[in-house]
């Protein structure tokens, strides 16, 4: 076809598009009966007789609009001299068609249409002799049960919550146990190896970029496995049911049924929450629930709270903790409604219509194209600002605030510039009851990533050995035996993966299994909180620990959020969440002050 | 410029993605809808030396102005003015699409129907007389699988032998024969 085709255009205006062109295969037509065409055929005279509208419309389709009054179409039309004169007139005779048919005038095209199809169908479609229950309606008889469908969509639910957290789990340890362990030390001989041992070059590898690369790829598992999870139920069909089963729930925080599953994930952790929201069809939707999702209270806060409660509140501290998850769902509650009345109006009367497609077995490749896409795009976004943060605040610590205060990272934290940084900010916490430079200085590491807050303190309180490289000598690496290990580990890891699925269907909420922090550290915490808060250390204890329910809970979170929502919704999302926590803490600690507890 | 330019229809769930990532592979360009949110996809393809436009349009259960979608889909078709319509129905579910294609007919568009996820058709017991549906709707019918490409080499050269009939004016195409000569 080396000849330049004649283009839609150049045939379009020459002449009618339909039945008079002879390049359009034999008009297709239905007949609408003989009073309903009668008047198409009339009105499509009308319509001839207006080159203009001819040329932008083909007449018949034009004439079949007009009398099934499509609103879009009317306006056009009204909007020129030519058109709401061929309405008037064409007026005259869908009066005809009123008088055969009433008031249902207009709805007699769209029932001879449906008619017609259903004539086809029946027509053209053989059913088999007995009606075949399909699997799909046999599934759904189960799946969306008045009664059954609930508990099996929560059941559902709680498989994914307990996918992405626990039995991720495994590799999260294997990745981070790889990373300080062989890597680690590899980089360690290699700097020895090159005279460069317990240089700040060092320090600035070992601590920064390795520990920042380790910080990115502790999420591959966890986002692996969730786009896993959102794989299976999207493509098998079962996602349009749940949205269907939550919609009434969901709907009075201005929420879709779909916002429920980014939800539960968020208790296991933000990121892969907030890229759940893409399941959500609509803009809006899916970036109301990113707004609300950073509010359920992420795994890698419970540490902290652990901690907290432990000190402040022995012998309550089940209790406590629960309440700050309480917290934190009332608190996405309550925004919900507000920006449902506020910033996100609208949408709301609309008909909700959905599609249930039927059932199908997900292909492995489509799963496979899930996980590995989104999964990767992840890391592509993700890895400089995280690698950044991570030099940054290595960086902070390594510089010491001034001369006699040690040299270029071999610095002690209190003598760093760190140590300064925190002390500036410290007065903004003060009225919270928290205004020490260890407590703003693990809000600032809180920042990068909530799992580092407990290890913060322990530095800065001072009660923690610091346990760098440069203290250990450097062992003989053995490559070998490294790689053996790495590998072993990775066996054991599926292993203990599998033995955790069991752990799906047990509930497991508050482990407390926890190591018990040194005594010495609850100590330094205790005192330092009495002294900033004026004897009030219990409300100070609590005002934290809603401090970091509430704020930014780490930089990957506010990544994944610029990443599916834009810069202006991030930063909205960040200054709205560092506000609210701060606003929440004030009213817990000088509300409590007030009430005389503590 | 293409050589010409064809639109993809049909109703979400139909399969329209499959088809198009089938038909184009990798020559795909995304974008937004001139004003609106709606994701616009077009991409190219050649077959026998012919360059031709595909643009996806959004997924419609019809032609009425009732959501952005199906605005936006009525508004390409009106304007644009294709050379084709490919439309999509999903063959388990035949009823409820033919509306969409029905009112694209209507339109006066020159169309390819597809049957598309025809195993999960025949798998209800569902057998459906390609021949008769052609037919009625003046318009050659192709069975596709869009997940295993099934079908995809005979709806390229259906809409190849489309096109080219259509330009060398040679009157009102016979769009069973068209079916049964593929056969």
């Amino acid at each position: 076809m080396a000849t330049p085709v004649t283009r839609h255009r150049k045939i379009a205006s020459t002449e009618p598009p339909v039945a008079s062109s002879p390049t359009t295969p034999a008009s297709f037509a239905i007949d609408y009966g003989p009073e309903a065409e009668a008047v198409l055929v009339a009105i499509q005279t009308e319509i001839e007789h207006a080159p203009t509208l001819c040329e932008q419309y083909p007449p018949r389709w034009l004439a079949i609009q007009i009398v099934e009054r499509d609103e879009d179409i009317l306006r056009r039309l009204q909007a020129s001299a030519e058109g709401a004169s061929l309405l008037k007139r064409a007026d005259r005779h869908i009066q005809r068609l009123a008088e055969v048919y009433g008031d249902d005038a207009d709805i007699v095209l769209t029932d001879h249409r449906y008619g017609w199809i259903n004539t086809l169908v029946r027509q053209v479609v053989t059913r088999p002799d007995e009606e075949k229950v399909t699997l799909s309606e046999r599934l759904d008889r189960v799946l969306t049960h008045r009664v059954l469908g609930l508990p099996i969509f929560l059941a559902a639910m709680w498989a994914v919550f307990k996918l992405t957290s626990d039995v991720t789990a495994p590799y999260l340890d294997w990745i981070s146990g790889v990373i300080s362990g062989p890597v680690t030390e590899w980089a360690i001989a290699l700097f020895h190896f090159l005279g460069l041992g317990g240089t700040w070059v060092e320090s600035l590898v070992v601590d920064g970029v390795i520990a920042g690369v380790g910080g990115v790829l502790v999420f591959v598992p966890v986002l692996m496995s969730l786009y896993l999870a959102l794989a299976v139920l999207e493509d098998s069909g079962y996602m349009a049911r749940a949205a269907f089963l939550m919609d009434r729930l969901m709907q009075p925080l201005g929420l879709h049924g779909k916002s429920f599953l980014p939800m539960i994930v968020g208790f296991g952790c933000t990121v892969p929450a907030i890229y759940a929201t893409r399941t959500l069809e609509n803009r809006r939707d899916r970036v109301l629930t990113g707004l609300l999702v950073p509010f359920m209270s992420c795994s890698a806060r419970l540490p902290v709270y652990v901690l907290f409660a432990a000190i402040f509140f022995p012998g309550r501290a089940g209790l406590v903790i629960f309440g700050i998850y309480m917290l934190g769902i009332a608190a996405a509650v309550l925004l919900g409604l507000v920006l449902k009345r506020t910033l996100f109006q609208g949408n709301d009367g609309a008909a909700f219509v959905m599609e249930l497609p039927p059932y199908r077995v997900p292909t492995l490749r489509s799963i496979w194209l899930h996980m590995w896409r989104r999964t990767s795009s992840f890391m592509h976004k993700a890895w400089t600002v995280i690698m950044v943060m991570s030099i940054v605040v290595w960086a902070l610590m390594a510089i010491p605030a001034g001369p006699g205060r040690g040299a270029f990272a071999h610095t002690e934290i209190d003598d760093s510039i760190f140590a300064t940084a925190a002390q500036a900010i410290a007065p903004v916490f003060a009225p919270l009851g928290f205004g020490s430079w260890q407590a703003s200085g693990s809000l600032i590491t809180g920042f990068v990533a909530k799992e580092v807050v407990v290890s913060t303190l322990g530095q800065t309180y001072g009660a923690e050995v610091a346990a760098t490289g440069d203290e250990t000598p450097p062992q003989a690496v053995n490559p070998v035996q490294d790689l053996v290990r790495i590998g072993a580990g990775f066996v054991q890891a599926t292993v203990d993966t599998i033995k955790s699925i069991p752990l799906i269907v047990g509930i497991d909420l508050f482990p407390h299994d926890e190591s018990p922090e040194p005594s010495a550290l609850m100590s330094s915490i205790q005192r330092s909180f009495a002294a900033t808060s004026g004897g009030h250390a219990g409300l100070a204890g609590l005002a934290f620990m809603v401090f970091v329910l509430l704020y930014t809970p780490c930089i990957v979170a506010v990544t994944a959020a610029r990443h599916e929502f834009g810069a202006r919704w991030m930063w909205t999302s960040v200054i709205g969440q560092f506000a609210l926590a701060w606003i929440a803490a004030f009213l817990v600690f000088q509300g409590g002050l007030l009430l005389g507890l503590g | 410029m293409a050589d010409y330019l064809i639109a993809l229809a049909g109703n979400p769930n139909a399969g329209k993605s499959t088809i198009f990532n089938a038909l184009t592979g990798a020559r795909q360009h995304v974008g937004n809808w001139p004003g609106k949110t709606v994701e616009k996809k077009s991409g190219l393809f050649r077959y026998r030396e012919t360059e031709i436009e595909i643009v996806d349009l959004p997924g419609a259960y019809s032609l009425s102005a009732f959501s952005p979608e199906e605005v936006i889909a009525r508004d390409f078709l009106l304007e644009a003015r294709p050379d084709l319509v490919v439309t999509v129905l999903d063959a388990a579910n035949l009823e409820r699409n033919l509306y969409l294609a029905v009112q694209i007919l209507e339109l006066g568009a020159p169309a390819v129907v597809v049957l598309n996820m025809a195993d999960v058709a025949e798998s209800q017991g569902l057998t459906i007389d390609d021949e008769r549906l052609s037919q009625a709707l003046k318009a050659p019918v192709v069975r596709t699988v869009g997940r295993r490409e099934q079908g995809i080499d005979q709806l390229v050269e259906t809409v190849y032998q489309q096109l080219i009939r259509r330009d060398k004016g040679a009157g009102p195409s016979r769009p069973a024969e068209v079916t049964l000569e593929r056969l």
